[in-house]
């Protein structure tokens, strides 16, 4: 496999500095384009894939030795039939190109007059190949992308900027960090560009609205309060979040159906009206917060969500679609820096938990977790289960959120409130109503006692009614048939036989059921996390939703989130971002290295949420609890060396400790302690925590100089030095390299476009891209790269700092 | 007539010299307690009226000073001043609504003072007429009803609360207070819920809407349909049952740190600050109110939400960290339903404290059998630290109290159990109180044999209380048995342990407690021993108490197989070891190796128990405890109702 991926690589260094001026090689690069477009239809992806490369290596000469590049994917050759449509539904801005073209012999003009005044003479012939490489079917949204931050032409970021209604959402929604922050803090043209289709996607959905405001916020505030361009972005924001992107018309489908024209119209001047589905869901929102049949006139206790929703109900054309959700997020964002304030993190538990009890009253409403990947209604946060996350003087933490997962989030309406105590019911006045008027004054001069709520569920016998006539059958959970006996003792009440037991059965059962039960961690005040984390997720979904008075309901979905309040996750974000365009070149490429990117939520400069990975605990975790090594660890959680449990797991730690040594290699995370690192229950490590990355480092103590932390444990749990596994650890490395240097200006893109306008640590310093581009060592030899591994290896094997550090980080944050 | 006059004028001027002249209010009182229709002469009478500031000392003295014959005479003009009074609620000028409402309260009671002998109706007839009472009570709850959920004056509503209270409480018994059947009908039990749910109302008043509904919750209660029991039973909104909730805890907390500060004299900068933010907050006027009585009343209200809306054990739940949050940053030591008893001196014969007492372990009582509260008790997630005053004692030195582990709060419960057993062995044995102890403990026990909850919990120190209460009521046999059965009680220990004995596997955390269940019936069969030969002693001379003993001596059978199964192993063993005295790990050891040839009879029942019911064992003591809740409420009342100053200034720097 390494071989095939490899050899497009090598070619490319050699093949920059034969390339002479732009103007010279037209020819030939046409050539090359039909060539390559030609062949399409006939020869197999892998060989196409390779002339698309070489053409864009033209095609970057032809723009002057510009940093750009792009390449077109096997994905996208995949999904071929998909681009062909897409690309017919864009008749008219190709087409709106092709005129100008011929008409002025000049570059490409979009209508724009801003457009037209900064335009540039380009040779027309240039112009024709760069539109067959758009139209082509290997122009996928990477490429977009690209063209869109390099191009200093206005028509051509006009045309990209059409051409992102073609492609798919959930591609787009990819490099909406990337888009936005050229929007905000490049020039006009580049935003003018791209405005129409966020206005467009805004109106289609509420979470994309969401999103582009909190990201609008977020990434304009390292600005200048006075720039122009920062009004530009706030402005952009301001626009949604007052509302007026509202759905146009809500019956519309896909976006990629959707005709282009529609996006040329400036949204203001859509007359604005408010749709019948979101005004009725208002009010049923508000009256569920009111509902109470015995006491009308109650209003709700607090103020944030309900007095939101209160004025929804007053003024009609008030905001209304992101209202309540913000309400929410503020709402957790308070929370956290409530919790800041209180010294322990029993404490801050206690807290969280009330908190969010009082939180609760005021759902469901019509809020969502934008971290979740489908529409749902929050319905219930289970608040006893939140936790406080180890942090020193932060609180980040945990909540687990019931939804109910909805086909359309606008349209669909609020589910309605169930009351916690769904089941509870009344026992002192079973007979009250039997008891009847008695009194004789009552029946003469006074009128009767006015109907009082008299609903059967009310009066329905308690549930632990259960331990006076107790069956067994009830004990479903007994675990087995020996101490089903002890329960059964109650039925023996008929044969007046005496039973006996023995008195060892009772006490072997009693060890043997304690030994029946899972490895739970101990709970500790001090580290509430450790326990929740470790509890395998669908063991608590079922807990969870055993639990909740909303359970019953076939659409209950649990999620969870972290929030995160004092924390700028903007390059947690683009870590995200990093890691999954790694995972992808990595199953691209079918390098089968094992990386999580868990979704981040950037909801502003200091705020955000993170989608926690499950069933994982910190290897920091993991030690304290179970007092053991990390392959002793293995051992108890997996079974024994040569059991097929233990085997595989050791498969995902290698495969995942690779991916994660790369990645770490690759975007220079520091920090990496036993706190950061997870384990999950397959085995995986995951790295959680990218505040270091790329320029920045914890302190600049000059710590962790080594590629990646790499410690004795975790060669120990890949069975040594010499084992087999080590070394396919490291083959793997060599594989996943190679392949991250193949498409490497993916990844690299994503990083240059965020570093604009940015002020964030980890873009310190002028050399930020040339070192990351460094890393990838495009001029090595397969050899050289070898050789680059196995010194990386032994450097981090050997690296001594990597120990000092995990001492450092125990002296100071108690991390083992 | 005119002679009794002018005593009390003659009377106010001996008294109070500083006064020698009579205002017009009183000249206007006096024209009332005339025969004659005060407005003949002067069309403008009640109108002016209403615009004087009310004389409550006079009016009421006046009209206790009349019997009732007198007051017959009166009747109309009586009649006449409560409808205008009614008439007054209405109107816009908040001064006139003030003076009608004090009016009200010294009518009502005046006549109630004077009148103890005579009935209810009577009482109606003076104050309304039998013809216009209907009509005019319906008024005057509707303005009352009004005047609370309007988004009026907040001292304006705590006069509508005191008018409440003191109608509520005009009769030693709450059951013969005839007019309240009015209240009955015209509920303002909305009201009431819109105050405790309302942030801002809920911290003014919520301390005399949540006593006005206990108290309402207990108007013939046995007897008939009473619409507030009923309402208050289906509440199901959380907002008002938490408010509901965060006042009775603060008024918990308040007296918890009120025996705190009286238990430790000296006061630090700490709590002087919490005082001051709590007594801002939530006894903002009222500082005489905090007494034992007080909270008698609040525990009441607690005990009604408890018993009869079980949506309240979930707020129960929640409300209690919130407490913190409301108080102070500093969050004290949650306050549960069970502190309240951890302050019952051991000492204390009082009644007050045994009424307290009892009530606080019915309340557990009822939270122990409720399934929801047990699953919050029990709850891994949810630990606290729950501050338990031990008082100091003879054996013991007063725990220190800082490093208070965080546990569930099931566990602060059964501390609090055992901390009641250990403390109230003395000669004035509360029998009830420990009956109802144990059964706390017996409930929990059961709820965790039924869901397999294995609380990490020190359940030694709950068994040697129990040992050492068996040992308490043997040494005492004999005063005890001249007034209680104890041997009710026994059983219900031994039963306990037979618990732990024959469902230990369901619910202990470790099989080492296991054996140390083992260990301390072995190490205390002495006690077990003299128990058995004295319930077998009275089981077999035919006794009155013949058949209460036999079945404890049923109940032993386990614990005495037991004894006599280990302790001949635990000799040879010492005999071959050539040991005088064996270790606890001996005899461990010891028994650990011979469980298996130890056969137990399963016994029934054991994990059954009766279910709480008031309505046919408790009713005597709740009319008792409600009788001296109204004693005191009414007597706090009549100095809060007299001294509104703070009222009228802020109503004559409006006008």
């Amino acid at each position: 496999m390494g071989d095939t991926v490899v050899e497009p690589a090598p070619l490319k260094p050699t093949s920059e500095p034969t390339s002479g001026p732009p103007g010279n090689n037209g020819g030939s690069l046409l050539s090359v384009i039909t060539e390559g477009v030609g062949e399409l239809s006939v020869i197999d992806p892998e060989v196409a894939q390779k002339a698309c490369q070489e053409v864009l290596e033209k095609v970057k000469l032809l723009h002057g030795g510009m940093a750009v590049s792009s390449r077109g994917t096997p994905l996208e050759l995949v999904n071929g039939d998909g681009v062909d449509s897409e690309i017919r539904c864009l008749d008219d801005p190709p087409a709106q190109i092709r005129e100008e073209e011929d008409e002025m012999g000049a570059a490409v003009a979009s209508g724009t007059a801003k457009g037209a005044r900064r335009r540039r003479q380009n040779n027309s012939a240039k112009q024709s190949w760069l539109l067959r490489l758009f139209e082509s079917k290997l122009f996928d949204i990477s490429m977009a992308i690209s063209y869109l931050y390099n191009s200093k032409e206005p028509g051509v970021q006009a045309y990209i900027g059409n051409r992102l209604f073609c492609f798919r959402n959930e591609d787009v929604d990819f490099y909406l960090p990337q888009l936005l922050n050229m929007y905000i803090h490049m020039d006009e043209d580049v935003g003018d560009a791209i405005k129409p289709y966020i206005v467009h996607r805004c109106r289609q959905s509420i979470n994309f609205s969401l999103q582009c405001a909190l990201l609008l916020g977020a990434y304009s505030s390292d600005m200048h309060i006075s720039t122009q361009r920062h009004s530009r972005g706030t402005k952009l924001r301001k626009l949604i979040l007052s509302d007026e992107l509202k759905p146009a018309h809500r019956k519309r489908e896909l976006p990629s159906l959707s005709p282009a024209p529609d996006t040329g119209l400036s949204p203001s001047k859509r007359t604005h009206q408010r749709s019948k589905s979101d005004a009725t869901a208002s009010i049923s929102l508000s009256s569920n917060l009111k509902r109470t049949a015995s006491n009308p006139k109650v209003e709700n206790e607090d103020e944030e969500l309900s007095s939101s929703t209160e004025s929804i109900d007053n003024s009609f054309s008030s905001p209304v679609r992101l209202a309540p959700e913000r309400e929410f997020i503020k709402s957790l964002m308070a929370i956290g820096k409530r919790l800041a304030t209180l010294p322990t993190k029993e404490q801050k538990t206690q807290r969280l938990i009330s908190e969010l009890s009082l939180l609760n009253h005021k759902l469901p409403a019509r809020v969502w977790l934008p971290t979740a990947g489908f529409d749902h209604h929050v319905v219930r946060v289970p608040h006893t289960q939140a936790v406080v996350l180890n942090s020193k003087d932060k609180a980040p933490y945990l909540i687990y959120v019931e939804v109910l997962e909805c086909e359309n989030f606008d349209t669909t309406s609020v589910p309605a409130r169930i009351p916690e105590n769904r089941i509870r019911s009344t026992r002192s006045v079973e007979n009250l109503p039997e008891c009847g008027i008695t009194h004789e004054q009552r029946a003469g001069s006074f009128s009767t006692v006015p109907n009082y709520d008299n609903d059967d569920e009310a009066w329905s016998v308690d549930d632990i009614g259960e331990l006076q006539v107790e069956l067994p059958e009830v004990h479903t959970n007994s675990c087995d048939n020996i101490s089903q006996f002890s329960v059964d003792s109650i039925t023996s009440q008929e044969s007046k036989e005496p039973v006996f037991i023995a008195a060892g059965d009772i006490r072997r059962r009693l060890s043997e059921q304690l030994a029946h039960t899972p490895t739970a961690f101990k709970r500790d005040p001090e580290d509430p996390s450790a326990v929740a984390l470790k509890e395998p997720w669908q063991e608590k979904v079922r807990r969870i939703r055993e639990g909740s008075p909303y359970g019953h309901l076939p659409n209950w979905r649990l999620l969870s989130v972290i929030v995160k309040c004092g924390d700028d996750l903007r390059q947690e974000l683009l870590a995200f971002q990093v890691l999954k365009q790694l995972q992808s070149i990595w199953e691209q490429e079918r390098v089968p290295l094992w990386i999580k990117p868990y979704k981040i939520l950037v909801i502003s400069a200091d705020s955000g949420m993170i989608e926690p990975v499950v069933n994982a605990v910190s290897i920091h975790q993991v030690k304290k609890q179970s007092q053991l090594s990390l392959l002793d660890y293995f051992l108890q959680e997996h079974g024994s060396y040569t059991t097929e449990a233990f085997l595989s797991a050791q498969r995902n730690f290698v495969q995942s400790c690779a991916g994660y040594c790369l990645v770490c290699y690759l975007l220079q995370v520091k920090d990496r302690h036993n706190g950061n690192i997870l384990l999950d229950a397959e085995g995986h490590i995951i790295h959680i925590d990218f505040g270091f990355i790329l320029s920045s480092s914890p302190r600049n103590l000059g710590f962790e100089t080594s590629a990646f932390k790499l410690t004795t444990e975790f060669v120990d749990v890949m069975g040594g030095l010499d084992g087999d596994m080590f070394n396919y650890y490291k083959m793997l490395m060599l594989q996943g390299l190679i392949a991250a240097r193949k498409h490497m200006d993916k990844v690299v893109q994503i990083v240059e476009i965020m570093q604009q306008g940015s002020q964030l640590p980890c873009f310190h310093g002028s050399s930020t891209i040339r070192n990351l581009k460094e890393r990838f060592h495009m001029s090595m030899t397969e050899e050289q790269l070898q050789l680059l591994v196995e010194q990386m290896v032994d450097g981090s094997m050997r690296s001594i700092t990597t120990k000092l550090y995990d001492g450092f980080q125990y002296l100071t944050n108690g991390i083992m | 007539m005119a002679q009794v006059e002018k005593r009390g004028g003659l009377l106010r001027k001996s008294s109070a010299s500083k006064k020698p002249l009579k205002e017009k209010v009183v000249l206007m009182y006096d024209e009332i307690f005339m025969t004659e229709d005060p407005s003949k002469c002067s069309p403008r009478f009640w109108e002016e009226l209403f615009l004087m500031k009310v004389n409550l000392e006079y009016l009421e003295g006046k009209l206790e000073s009349l019997d009732g014959e007198e007051l017959m005479k009166i009747k109309d003009n009586i009649n006449c001043l409560f409808q205008h009074c009614i008439q007054a609620l209405g109107e816009d000028h908040p001064i006139r609504v003030v003076n009608a409402l004090q009016t009200l309260c010294a009518l009502i009671r005046g006549v109630h003072q004077k009148n103890k002998s005579t009935s209810g109706f009577d009482i109606i007839n003076m104050l309304m007429g039998f013809d216009k009472a209907e009509l005019c009570m319906k008024n005057l709850m509707e303005s009352l009803d009004s005047l609370l959920c309007a988004e009026g004056s907040e001292s304006l509503k705590s006069l509508c609360l005191k008018l409440l209270l003191c109608l509520v409480t005009v009769t030693d018994n709450i059951s013969q207070n005839t007019i309240l059947e009015y209240v009955m009908i015209n509920s303002i039990f909305e009201a009431i819920l819109q105050i405790l749910s309302h942030p801002p109302s809920r911290r003014e008043h919520g301390y005399d809407a949540v006593v006005l509904l206990a108290l309402l919750v207990n108007y013939r209660k046995y007897e008939s349909v009473n619409p507030y029991i009923v309402k208050l039973s289906i509440v199901d909104d959380e907002a008002t049952l938490n408010g509901m909730g965060l006042v009775i805890a603060q008024a918990l907390s308040e007296y918890n740190r009120q025996y705190k500060d009286k238990e430790e004299e000296h006061q630090s900068g700490f709590f002087s600050a919490l005082t001051n933010m709590v007594g801002s907050m939530f006894i903002a006027d009222a500082h005489e109110k905090i007494s034992v009585q007080t909270n008698e009343a609040i525990l009441l209200a607690l005990y009604e939400a408890v018993h009869l809306n079980r949506n309240f054990i979930t707020v129960l739940a929640q409300s209690h960290p919130e407490m913190g949050l409301v108080t102070s940053p500093v969050s004290p030591a949650p306050t549960t339903p069970v502190t309240p008893l951890g302050t019952t001196p051991p000492s204390s014969d009082d009644e007050h404290r045994l009424h307290s007492g009892k009530l606080c372990l019915i309340i557990l009582t009822c939270i122990a059998e409720d399934q929801y509260a047990n699953a919050f008790l029990h709850d891994d997630n949810m630990n606290f630290r729950v501050n338990l005053h031990r008082m100091p004692m003879r054996h013991r030195k007063k725990a220190a109290d800082k490093n208070l582990p965080c546990r569930p709060l099931v566990c602060a419960v059964l501390d609090l159990m055992v901390e009641f057993i250990v403390t109230h062995m003395m000669k004035e044995f509360p029998m009830d109180l420990y009956i109802r102890c144990i059964q706390v403990v017996h409930k929990l026990l059961c709820y965790q044999k039924k869901c397999r909850v294995r609380l990490h919990y020190t359940w030694r120190e709950l068994w040697s209380a129990l040992i050492n209460l068996l040992k308490f009521l043997m040494s005492n046999e004999t005063v005890l048995l001249a007034k209680h059965n104890i041997f009710t009680l026994a059983l219900m220990i031994v039963n306990l342990f037979n618990m732990f004995i024959t469902y230990g596997d369901t619910f202990l955390p470790t099989p080492s407690s296991y054996d140390e269940l083992y260990y301390e019936i072995i190490r205390m069969h002495q006690s077990f021993d003299n128990l058995y030969s004295m319930v077998l002693r009275l089981s077999t001379n035919a006794g009155q108490w013949k058949e209460a003993a036999s079945k404890v001596t049923h109940a032993l059978v386990n614990i005495r197989a037991i004894i006599n199964h280990f302790n001949p192993k635990i000799e040879s063993y010492a005999a071959v070891n050539h040991i005088s005295q064996l270790s606890e790990e001996q005899v461990l050891e010891v028994v650990r190796a011979n469980y298996d040839t130890l056969t137990l009879k399963l016994q029934d029942g054991l994990d059954q128990y009766e279910r709480y019911s008031e309505q046919h064992k408790e009713a005597a003591f709740f009319k008792e405890l409600v009788r001296s809740i109204s004693t005191n409420v009414r007597r706090n009342l009549a100095f809060h109702t007299l001294s509104q100053e703070v009222l009228l200034k802020e109503f004559s720097t409006i006008s």
